[in-house]
């Protein structure tokens, strides 16, 4: 092998050689964004560590009642796993949606994690769903609520050397969902994206609503007003608008070549009024046995 | 600095010597003369790179040519016997499919990543057109591609019905 | 059994360059490699407007594996241009667009290549640019060209300034009209720049031999005229030129104009070794030759009944810093803006503009889909103010068999209002909105044949096969698999009887090209003629070798058949190899335009269009409520091809342009800010995808052309006109909103919802 690339067999040789090469070294997964820096010129990419075919980190099972995925689960797994659609459903939607066919067959959900894109598809659904990271270092492992990983754009918590190796999804969502808006059907990095997951109480009110956004701050965006303000609620059109409308104020997007900040706030809004209702016809279907 | 690397490509094994920031793409056209895997816009955004790796379509452009070594690479020279069309490509030419055709090794790779995936199920219109979303053709439209795919998947599902 | 004439013409048989493109042993421009080749980059500008202070390329050249640096001052000095010679091989004293190239390196590979980009030193002085249109047409706006008078250019450009043609077609009394008219509409319109977006970025490999010839490998649609530019360029003899275009990944007008090779070629002779020039994505966006952004006013007057009276028109081309294909685009925008229709009075007038952006092409239907949104939106406007429907206000306007066109010529064979009639048949035309955010929408036009010259050689081959030679380059239409059809039932042989030769300047025929909807046609023409000669030569030698009179001998049936007895192809073939020296036989085409009235047009490049085609299209469309998202729903092409000699391949040509118009109309558009592009790749330049189309739905009207072999019409270009007008006037139906931009977004649908 070159001296510049580098295959470990082992988290912890990973690990090592992060540490011995630095700053300029880089853990390679899917490489569906750092391979399209690197060709661009944007990123110096001056040694990989591959990650990609490290033994076991592409599991989809069960925990508890949720599920634990491994980092290496590549989009295509987690658009097509019966376990992620049912369990899931925002997740298995927001996979599907990230670039073609080829880009599913290799990117992976720690490095979409990792990579930090405000417009990230799945890390919005990932907040939705309160997801752990699990996260390997050189002085063990840390189990950290995905916000908590979010620094800004481009940047994660992990420190040097540290290793996303899974994610755990304690609680199924069946109550959840995803929509992403872009100028084209297909192939589109988002203009704005939304992700919900209901949970009901016995009664049939809001037990829980979390809410995150896409494309419209400088990371994934949790709506934590409009969660605080559903809690309790009976679950209506009226509630879900109003969410919107806090999701709308919560929004702080950019104007840039795919769109303005103003259409920004204004897909913010929609499409959490949308995902919302989706998620809770979900719900209904799901405690009912009726489709939504 | 280039180091020794074994790629299994079309059942065929070689031994190249090739750098840490070759792409896969470059090392199947430039090292290994294989030059149906085209080169576009090395963003994973065109489709022309695509190539199976093992058996499913990946973005030859994005991915390191080390990172592929102990892999199965197939690419649209490989989809038939030297001197023979597989099925897939005879649609492809029934169908009026090809036009200037340089999108359309990508194209054939990206479907038959498709068809495997299918394994013989019934195929549906809008599900073929989200298989091949990934690789972009300025020529025809998709319409023709879509129909030799789709006739080509039919044909599969069919001889799953008759084997049963 | 045998192949007869039913079995060839009008069948869709599978193109004959079908097999090497499935199995990927085509090879395009970009696959050649030759011993010793050195690869080649570009300096480009970062600036859009900048004097070149001083240019410091001594670092460059220390990098190990740089073979060669070379600038303005390398290379000699001449200004070219098709219609004004305006642009020199690399910036002198100034840069004009962002993108624009300054230096060039010829080095071992690419990344030694790009250190060396990367180590030539530029002293800019940076000057404001001039983007708009509305800019640089101002009365008093700055010159981006400051010695424009002394260019030479052709005479038929009417140049001023920023201006580097004023085209104009003006009948009839417009005031009168104007004055009497029952109402008169005024609207206006604006195009973005569209890349034609072919798959292959434009490549060129050069290598000079040792009696000074230059063979330049590349992908380019005219080997005729880049083989004249190179020439002028490099101030060598013509035939000192040969280029040859092995395969080519899509061109759609935008590998008309010279591209990569006059620097392939100035490289490889710098350096004395071949070398390849390929652009990058980012390269194609930001200096390619994509459509022209366009400015566009309308004014229509109507009278009582929904006649037409008067139209007044004013486009502006937006050419970039070079005039290009400019001045002719921005007069071809003239019988669009006439439209199919009849009208008593017309002024129209355009005018290519020079901007401080990238210099412009010829991309499919150069004008047209500008044009066409323009007076065809309106004409939905004018007939929703009438309270006529959209079909019938057209229906009562459009020409009929023998209307005079625009600049008074006689048409012929026009099929305008049957292909109205069909389209709106198979759309399922239903007046006003029935549904929601659901409507339909419906445009028409039509377009040229460009004519000029084709030549074809045939070669007997010795196993009875016939090698056509032609000049003009299959860019993946099938055109000369189509012409192929044609010659091969001349001939009495099989489709797969007939090789067709690569195009190559050093032993193709003349060609005009593969450009102006023109190839079948011609090259089709020319077939049929060569087919004459080639027939009238085997009878002689048949009649020498079996001793029997020509007149009795018979070309069919792959062979020669002779009152006694059937002689294959392959047999005579032999024969006549061994007795006659082969068989070449050659055959030429020329169509001349139609007469027309002169005094009614001025400094127009093609001022009456020859052997027009007529065409409708109509759109189905959803728009979202909210996000403003649009979906085609269905989409209906009803064209006229006079005869549809491979009708697959004319079905391809109809799915392939509207598609490539429906990311015009919803998607595509090179963004400038500043001077600066900033969308130079394929995540933010955005073609459409398998998912943003439905399946095109082709109606295919025949009614034959005047000159076209057995009545073929030309079908290249069509199908980009009509899209935006149709998509534009299906979603004003559906909402309401009347969006006079490109591209349409979901973002312009949410703010005039808003507004």
């Amino acid at each position: 092998m070159p001296l510049n690339f580098h295959r470990p067999s082992s988290l912890r040789e990973a690990m090592d050689l992060k540490q011995d090469l630095g700053e300029a070294c880089h853990f390679l997964a899917g490489g569906t964004d750092l391979m399209i820096q690197r060709n661009r010129g944007r990123k110096i990419v001056g040694a990989v560590v591959d990650l990609s075919r490290l033994r076991g980190l592409d599991r989809i099972e069960p925990l508890g009642d949720g599920l634990r995925i491994g980092a290496l689960a590549r989009m295509r797994a987690l658009e097509t796993d019966e376990r992620v659609r049912i369990l899931a459903p925002a997740l298995a939607e927001a996979a599907r949606v990230v670039g073609g066919a080829q880009v599913r067959h290799m990117a992976t959900l720690g490095g979409n994690i990792a990579n930090a894109s405000p417009a990230a598809d799945t890390v919005p659904v990932l907040l939705a769903l309160a997801a752990f990271v699990v996260v390997l270092g050189p002085n063990g492992e840390r189990r950290v609520p995905i916000a908590e990983l979010l620094a800004g754009r481009g940047r994660t918590t992990l420190q040097a050397a540290e290793i996303i190796t899974h994610v755990e999804l304690p609680r199924p969502a069946r109550g959840s969902a995803f929509l992403k808006a872009g100028r084209r059907k297909a192939m589109e990095i988002a203009v704005v994206n939304a992700a919900v997951s209901l949970e009901l109480d016995a009664k049939g009110l809001i037990h829980a609503a979390r809410l995150a956004l896409g494309a419209v701050a400088d990371r994934s965006l949790v709506v934590a007003d409009a969660e605080a303000m559903m809690r309790g609620q009976a679950p209506s059109p009226e509630l879900f608008k109003a969410a919107a409308t806090l999701a709308r104020d919560a929004s702080r997007p950019i104007s840039d070549v795919r769109a303005s900040a103003d259409y920004r706030r204004h897909l913010a809004s929609v499409l959490t009024e949308r995902a919302l209702t989706l998620a809770h016809k979900r719900l209904v279907a799901a405690t009912t046995g009726i489709p939504a | 600095m280039k180091a020794p690397l074994t790629l299994d490509v079309n059942g065929m094994r070689h031994e190249l010597e090739v750098s840490g920031e070759t792409t896969l793409l470059d090392a199947l056209r430039e090292e290994l003369g294989l030059t149906g895997t085209k080169k576009n816009c090395l963003e994973a955004e065109c489709g022309v790179c695509t190539v199976l790796l093992d058996g499913k379509a990946v973005n030859s452009c994005i991915l390191l040519a080390h990172q592929c070594e102990g892999r199965n690479i197939t690419t649209v020279e490989g989809l038939a016997r030297p001197g023979s069309l597989s099925p897939l490509q005879q649609a492809f030419i029934q169908h009026g499919a090809v036009q200037c055709g340089f999108c359309i090794p990508g194209m054939l790779v990206t479907a038959q990543s498709y068809l495997d995936e299918l394994d013989g199920r019934a195929p549906d219109r809008d599900e073929v057109r989200e298989a091949i979303a990934g690789t972009l053709c300025r020529c025809t439209g998709y319409s023709k591609i879509v129909d030799a795919i789709e006739a080509e998947a039919l044909r599969l599902n069919a001889a799953r019905w008759e084997a049963c | 059994m045998l192949k007869n004439y039913h079995e060839l013409l009008g069948q869709s048989l599978p193109r004959l360059d079908g097999e090497p493109k499935v199995n990927g042993w085509h090879v395009y421009a970009s696959d050649v490699r030759l011993p010793g080749m050195l690869v080649g980059r570009l300096l480009r500008s970062p600036h859009p407007h900048a004097a070149i202070r001083r240019i410091d390329v001594s670092a460059a050249l220390a990098i190990p594996g740089v073979f060669g640096v070379i600038t303005a001052a390398d290379v000699p000095d001449v200004r070219f241009g098709v219609l004004v010679k305006d642009q020199t091989l690399f910036a002198t004293d100034r840069v004009r667009f962002h993108g624009q190239p300054v230096a060039a390196v010829a080095a071992r590979n690419e990344d030694i290549a790009e250190r060396a980009l990367a180590a030539i030193v530029v002293d800019y002085e940076v000057l404001e640019p001039i983007e708009t249109l509305d800019q640089a047409f101002a009365p008093g706006a700055t010159l981006i060209h400051l010695g424009w008078e002394g260019y030479e250019a052709s005479p038929v450009c009417d140049r001023s300034g920023n201006v580097c043609n004023h085209s104009r077609i003006h009948y009839g009394d417009v005031k009168a009209a104007l004055a009497k008219a029952h109402r008169v509409y005024e609207h206006s319109f604006t195009t973005p720049l569209q890349h034609a977006g072919y798959t292959e970025p434009r490549t060129s490999v050069a290598a000079w031999d040792s009696n000074g010839l230059v063979t330049i490998h590349t992908n380019c649609q005219l080997p005729f005229e880049v083989q004249q530019v190179v020439s002028e360029v490099m101030q060598i003899p013509l035939s000192s030129v040969r280029i040859t275009v092995p395969g080519i990944g899509g061109g759609f007008g935008g590998k008309l104009r010279i591209g990569m090779e006059h620097y392939a070629a100035v490289l490889a002779r710098h350096v004395g070794r071949p070398v390849r020039v390929s652009c990058t994505t980012e390269e194609e966006l930001i200096a390619a030759h994509p459509r022209q952004a366009a400015h566009v006013t309308v004014k229509t007057a109507v009278d009582r009944e929904g006649k037409l009276l008067a139209r007044v028109a004013r486009a502006l081309i937006d050419c970039g810093a070079h005039a290009g294909s400019g001045p002719s685009v921005a007069a071809n925008t003239l019988q669009l803006l006439a439209g199919p229709y009849e009208i008593e009075a017309l002024d129209v007038q355009a005018y290519a503009v020079y901007t401080n952006k990238v210099p412009t092409g010829s991309f499919r239907a150069p004008s047209g889909p500008m044009a066409n949104l323009a007076v065809e939106s309106q004409m939905d406007i004018i007939a929703r103010d009438l309270g006529l429907d959209p079909l019938e206000f057209r229906l009562k306007n459009v020409f009929t068999e023998n209307s005079k066109g625009p600049v008074g010529e006689k048409l012929a064979s026009v099929s305008i209002a049957e292909c109205l009639n069909r389209a709106a048949e198979a759309i399922g035309w239903v007046r006003g909105n029935p549904e929601a955010n659901r409507g339909k929408g419906m445009a028409c036009g039509w377009w040229l044949v460009a004519g000029m010259s084709s030549g074809v050689v045939l070669r007997l081959n010795g196993d009875g096969t016939v090698t056509m030679q032609s000049g003009a380059v299959e860019i993946g239409t099938g055109a000369l698999s189509g012409a192929a059809q044609i010659l091969a039932d001349e001939l009495g042989l099989a489709h797969s009887d007939i090789h067709i030769a690569m195009a190559d300047t050093q032993t193709s025929p003349y060609d005009y090209g593969s450009q102006g909807s023109r190839t079948l046609f011609n090259v089709g023409n020319a077939c049929r003629n060569a087919a004459e000669d080639f027939k009238a030569q085997l009878r002689q030698m048949a009649g020498r070798i079996y001793g029997v009179p020509v007149e009795e001998v018979q070309i069919r049936d792959r062979g020669v058949v002779l009152p006694d007895k059937h002689v294959p192809m392959v047999e005579i073939a032999k024969i006549v190899n061994f007795r006659e020296g082969g068989l070449l036989a050659r055959g030429t085409t020329f169509t001349p335009g139609p007469a027309f009235d002169a005094s009614r047009v001025k400094n127009h490049t093609l001022p009456a269009w020859s052997n027009p085609s007529f065409f409708a299209h109509a759109a189905s469309v959803d728009v979202d409520e909210e996000t403003g998202e649009i979906t085609i729903r269905d989409y209906v092409a009803c064209h006229d091809v006079g005869y549809a000699m491979n009708p697959a391949a004319v079905e391809g040509q109809i799915q392939g342009g509207v598609t490539q118009a429906l990311g015009l109309a919803l998607s595509e558009e090179i963004i400038y800010r500043d001077g600066i592009v900033q969308n130079a790749n394929l995540t933010d330049y955005k073609m459409p995808t398998a998912q943003d189309v439905p399946d095109i739905r082709c109606v295919l009207v025949e009614s034959p052309s005047v000159s076209g072999p057995h009545g073929v019409k030309g079908i290249g270009e069509p199908p980009c006109i009509c899209p935006p007008a149709a998509v534009a006037n299906a979603i004003a139906t559906a909402t309401g909103l009347r969006i006079t931009s490109l591209p349409i977004t979901a973002e312009k649908i949410v703010a005039a919802r808003a507004a």
